[in-house]
């Protein structure tokens, strides 16, 4: 091989010669110790850190006590931070690749020279195909904002870009809180909960965990929160099949039968209607249940439709003194007494109300039929939900797996339905809260504006999958199965290029084997990320982008802002945020007119001229408090508000000033809207989250949460079951996010392998013994895990976790084939039909015992060793003026350093 | 209060314990101990029982700086001793020939051997953390705020105060070989299981 030409995980680059030596190729002048108050982003948990620098070199992580949230806690994840930052095998430089793709070889370039390449590509493909042709997607741990992809593609005039997130992740739930009552939503994972983090004060007495494990996904923040209210009392309900640490510590486990959540929730309802647990002052009041609903048009009936937006349409109500429909006047009229129930007929037509209808979608899902469907027995379904009705205040904290099966949309409206009906809503101790923000943000949680009316309508209208599954468009994404299908059929077009800034797509999106084909059909594929993984190897350009303690962003924890700010940086790394803009700058002087005009101030008025720095983003934001970037860092955590005044409980009591009426809830007719009539409206329209209409789904969205059996289930009698008897289950661990970290010394060292957990009347059955490797096959694919045998697990039901061998990259497999779960996984129909999730969980596969581990892969801890942390390039120190020149101009290498590294390769 | 002889030791609240394993690596970190090389270990315990009513809990185990040290009893160099002052029980790795007759000596198996210095390593409740007034790195970053140290000896001190609030009926320790370890587990929420019973230890 060529001197300049080296494959990526090339382990014999450098030889392990110690942990966290100091540079000795620093100047004196930047020698010393300093403690730097940053942000974690290990995941997406942003907990607070003090990170300490000794001549240079990122010597030790601690928690933040400071931190709103974490209050001094760090988990395993990020406080392998330094060994991520320091890795031998990070992507040190841009890189093209030379010889076949898939072959693995590559050449270092100047970030001028990649960024021209990708840009030619681009303007190309745009030229050749139109801008559709190319799609961007992200995605995965350590992901510091989304924003940056989406703006770049609205600014492109692309419409696709895609996360095997989103609807399979958190959307779902984003969109039923949203359009539903209009405020936070409960998952704790998210950083939302944010009640339970005064844990003193909250006068929370049951808090359900369904779906969600705080102690693994986010032991500093959430974990920790959820341990000190159980220390004070509070009961905990956690529904999960298998028994995870909240699930041991539970006052009731629930472990229902995969993809069933949503016939469990609707046998909640049930018995909450059924028993009148319900807050019935709360439900007549402010939600939209007494309503009269066309039945055959699914529509409420409207005595007047608002032509101001402060003022919601009056609705009509059936009047139990007058026996009669009247309109119900915003709030409230006194004067009537709306019937909650009943089926009416007014002008001819019938109608029930809302309540009504809810009451008979549920009817079938007694304790009893529940059970059968669940497979857990009435009376604990009886417990749980008796627990939540009675000892209040409570709420539903709900979490990833429901998002994980195509019943995504209604397990959150259904979650959401029942804190709603017990009017667990913006009163103390409960979850659905619109707590004040500091106002720095435009857009959810990531501060880069999106630039959505960027993207011409008639691109919009192009989004693969933005027509069908509307709820998309709340993030303003497409459809991950309709873009690979498009690549693979050509219809309704052939997307052609791929940018992608993820961990490993092979590990992470379902069906690996179809995104492997998908892979062999572009054009042209460019990966960023802060090291190779297996979606590397199939690249043409590999970028290096920074990790977390290279990079500098604003976060708002609860009623503070915090900095995470570059404490070191290494190699030629570059933030994405920037990256992103590069590419746009270099498409603008090709000739891209958008992308020109993206960097005039004046034309983009709102959405930003793009940036040649991120901190200059972060100042125009931060202005907006009276700050720059600058001096947030030196005051990090800033109090921007006591907490007292953050923490506004009744919003929808405030008096609104225009109308003298109160605020009412952040939906269209400004009750909470547990018939959720704006879901027709947006299967027909996509209003209220695209930016102009859209044609309609090939059906109507329901309004109510429904049922749907998994596609892939053992109690359907199609035969499957006879080949494939177990249910797989995935779940977070404590040590990865997402897909990250499978190349960490330390954490693969606490987690080696995944494991395949199985109960021991299954293993009997299969013949496997803990300590085994098995065989999981699915009608898709097969691939290894390490049998555990618990009784943790449902009987009927196994699990395994996601991942990925970098240890292998450089072997045929590319690490992606040894223990990918998402080798089983089903990416097809059928899709959720509001937000066109596909199945991670909840399908069917066969288990048997394999001869042993797959070849190659790493299982004791000092064969993880070439991965720890080695001396490193450094630029100059953060914030110095070396600094901002070194990034202004790319970052270049210090000489001395690179010297130093030839020696060490040497 | 004059002659009152300190004893510094772990208490740990075992309801407060996620499992998260963070300790393990905040004691990587804070002491660049080798890969394989756990100073802390948290063991699950459990399930117990047959699904669905079944009992777990995780037991982060860790030197229990007993009061008679069958590690300081066997050690052929009196690398390993008993520090009087504090009673914390410390490793002279000058001293240390790697023989590893601590480590077989130890009924809990709670030191590891390092093969990259060929020499025992040992939980030194982060010594040098204690000097300088932060305590060990674990007790810091413990994600469910489980791990406590302190002066056992000192009925005022902290993780005293937590052992008389949990009542004795709720406290608990290795089992006691006769070398008395000092370090002590708060568990209200499950059944204590012995799980060193086997000289081997958990999982």
């Amino acid at each position: 091989m060529p001197d300049d030409v080296f494959s990526v995980s090339g382990l014999d680059a450098f030889g392990p010669d110690g942990l966290l030596e100091p540079d000795a190729a620093r100047p004196d002048s930047e020698r010393g110790e300093k403690r730097i108050h940053t942000c974690c982003r290990a995941c997406i948990a942003n907990c607070g850190v003090i990170a300490t620098v000794r001549d240079g070199r990122v010597v030790k992580l601690e928690g933040d006590p400071a931190d709103r949230m974490s209050k001094g806690r760090m988990c395993a994840k990020g406080l392998g931070g330094i060994q991520a930052l320091y890795h031998p095998n990070r992507n040190k430089y841009p890189m093209l690749r030379v010889g076949k793709r898939g072959e693995n070889r590559w050449k270092r370039v100047s970030w001028d020279e990649a960024i021209d390449v990708i840009a030619r590509k681009l303007m190309e493909t745009r030229e050749k195909y139109g801008a559709e042709a190319v799609f961007c997607s992200t995605g995965g741990g350590g992901n510091p904002e989304i924003w940056s992809i989406a703006r770049f593609c609205n600014i492109f005039g692309t419409p696709n870009w895609f996360e095997p997130g989103c609807a399979q992740c958190y959307l779902p739930r984003v969109v039923a809180y949203t359009m539903m009552y209009g405020g936070a939503d409960p998952s704790i994972a998210d950083s939302n909960a944010l009640e339970l983090y005064d844990t003193d004060d909250t006068p929370i007495q049951t808090l359900v965990l369904w779906g969600t494990d705080p102690s693994w996904s986010c032991p500093a923040s959430g974990g920790g929160m959820v341990v000190d209210l159980r220390a004070k009392g509070v009961k905990t309900v956690a529904v999960d099949p298998r028994l995870t640490p909240d699930a041991a510590k539970a006052d009731v486990w629930i472990p229902l039968r995969p993809g069933t959540d949503v016939a469990m929730l609707l046998s909640w309802i049930r018995y909450i209607l059924e028993n009148r647990l319900y807050d019935e002052d709360f439900v007549l009041r402010w939600t939209n249940l007494p309503y009269l609903v066309d039945v055959e048009t699914k529509m409420f009936l409207r005595a007047e439709v608002s032509e101001d937006a402060s003022r919601p349409d009056t609705f009509m109500v059936w009047d139990e003194n007058t026996n009669s429909a009247r309109p119900m006047a915003y709030p409230y009229d006194e004067t009537l007494s709306p019937a909650l129930t009943g089926s009416f007929t007014v002008n001819g037509r019938l109608c029930k109300t809302g309540f009504q209808l809810l009451r008979e979608r549920v009817e079938p899902f007694t304790p009893e039929h529940t059970a059968r469907i669940c497979e857990v027995p009435a009376e604990q379904i009886v417990k749980g939900v008796r627990l939540y009705a009675e000892n209040t205040p409570s709420a539903i904290a709900i979490g990833v797996a429901t998002d994980q099966t195509p019943n995504s949309e209604q397990a959150a409206m259904a979650a959401c339905s029942l804190d709603l009906l017990m009017g667990n809503v913006e009163k103390p101790g409960t979850l659905l809260q619109r707590f004040r923000t500091s106002g720095v943000f435009d857009m959810p949680n990531y501060p880069v504006p999106i630039a959505a009316d960027r993207l011409p309508d008639e691109q919009l209208k192009k989004r693969l999958g933005g027509n069908e599954y509307k709820g998309l468009h709340i993030w303003y994404a497409g459809h991950p199965t309709s873009i690979f299908d498009a690549v693979l059929t050509g219809k309704p077009y052939k997307p052609r290029v791929w940018i992608d800034r993820s961990g490993n797509k092979l590990a992470a999106v379902a069906d690996a084997e179809k995104v492997k084909r998908v892979i062999d059909e572009m054009d042209f594929i460019v990966h960023m990320y802060m090291y190779p993984t297996s979606f590397s190897a199939y690249a043409d350009v590999l970028l290096p982008t920074e990790e977390w303690l290279e990079t500098n962003m604003i976060v708002e924890t609860c009623n503070t802002l915090c900095a995470r700010q570059a404490v070191a940086h290494v190699w030629e790394t570059m933030d994405e945020t920037l990256i992103w803009s590069k590419i746009a700058k270099r498409c603008g002087e090709l000739g891209h007119e958008a992308c020109r005009k993206a960097f005039d101030a004046e034309y983009m008025g709102k959405d930003l001229a793009y940036w040649d720095s991120v901190e200059e983003l972060w100042d125009h934001f931060l202005s907006r408090v009276g700050l720059d970037f600058e001096k947030l860092k030196a005051v990090t955590p800033y109090t921007y508000m006591s907490k007292e005044d953050w923490k506004s409980y009744y919003v929808y009591r405030e008096t609104d000033g225009k109308t003298g009426l109160p605020k009412g809830f952040a939906t269209p007719s400004k009750k909470c809207e547990v018939y959720l009539e704006s879901m027709i409206t947006l299967g027909r329209t996509g209003r209220p989250f695209a930016k102009c209409d859209l044609p309609p789904a090939s059906k109507d969205y329901d309004p109510l949460p429904y049922y749907l059996e998994p596609a892939e289930s053992p109690q359907r009698d199609d035969g499957l079951r006879d080949e494939y008897p177990l249910v797989m289950t995935n779940g977070r661990i404590p040590f990865f996010h997402h897909n990250t970290l499978r190349n960490s010394a330390w954490m693969r060292e606490l987690c080696p392998v995944p494991e395949l957990w199985i109960n021991p009347l299954d293993a009997e059955k299969y013949g496997l013994e803990s300590g085994d490797w098995a065989w999981i096959e699915s009608r898709r694919g097969r691939t290894r895990g390490l049998v555990s045998v618990t009784e943790g697990i449902k009987p009927g039901t196994v699990y395994m976790e996601r991942f990925w061998n970098p240890e292998t990259l450089d072997s045929e497999t590319r690490g992606w084939k040894e223990m990918n779960v998402n080798l089983t996984t089903k990416a097809d129909a059928p899709f959720n039909d509001v937000v066109g999730t596909y199945t991670l969980r909840a399908y069917l596969v066969k288990v048997s015992k394999a001869e042993g581990a797959p070849e190659g892969v790493w299982t004791k801890p000092e064969q993880f060793a070439p991965w720890l942390a080695q001396p490193t390039a450094h630029t100059a120190d953060p914030g110095t003026e070396r600094w901002r020149a070194d990034r202004a101009a790319g970052v270049t290498l210090d000489d001395k350093t690179s010297e130093r590294l030839e020696a060490v390769r040497k | 209060m004059t002659n009152r002889k300190k004893k510094l030791a772990f208490v740990v609240e075992l309801d407060r314990c996620i499992g998260c394993k963070a300790c393990q690596v905040a004691c990587h970190m804070e002491n660049g101990t080798a890969l394989g090389v756990n100073r802390i270990q948290v063991r699950q315990v459990g399930p117990f029982g047959v699904f669905p009513d079944l009992e777990m809990y995780f037991l982060p185990a860790m030197c229990q700086q007993c009061e008679d040290p069958s590690c300081v009893r066997v050690c052929p160099t009196g690398a390993i001793y008993k520090n009087e002052e504090d009673g914390v029980v410390l490793l002279d790795t000058d001293r240390c020939i790697g023989c590893q007759s601590c480590n077989r000596a130890c009924p809990y198996h709670v030191n590891t051997f390092s093969r990259t210095r060929s020499q025992m390593d040992k939980c030194t409740l982060c010594a040098e953390s204690r000097a300088d007034g932060s305590g060990p790195a674990c007790v810091r970053n413990c994600s469910g705020r489980a791990l406590h140290w302190g002066d056992l000896g000192d009925p005022a001190s902290e993780v005293s105060r937590l052992l008389r609030e949990a009542g004795e009926e709720n406290v608990y320790a290795l089992r006691d070989y006769g070398n008395r370890p000092a370090a002590r587990y708060i568990l209200k929420n499950a059944v204590w299981r012995d799980v060193f019973d086997d000289g081997k230890g958990g999982d």
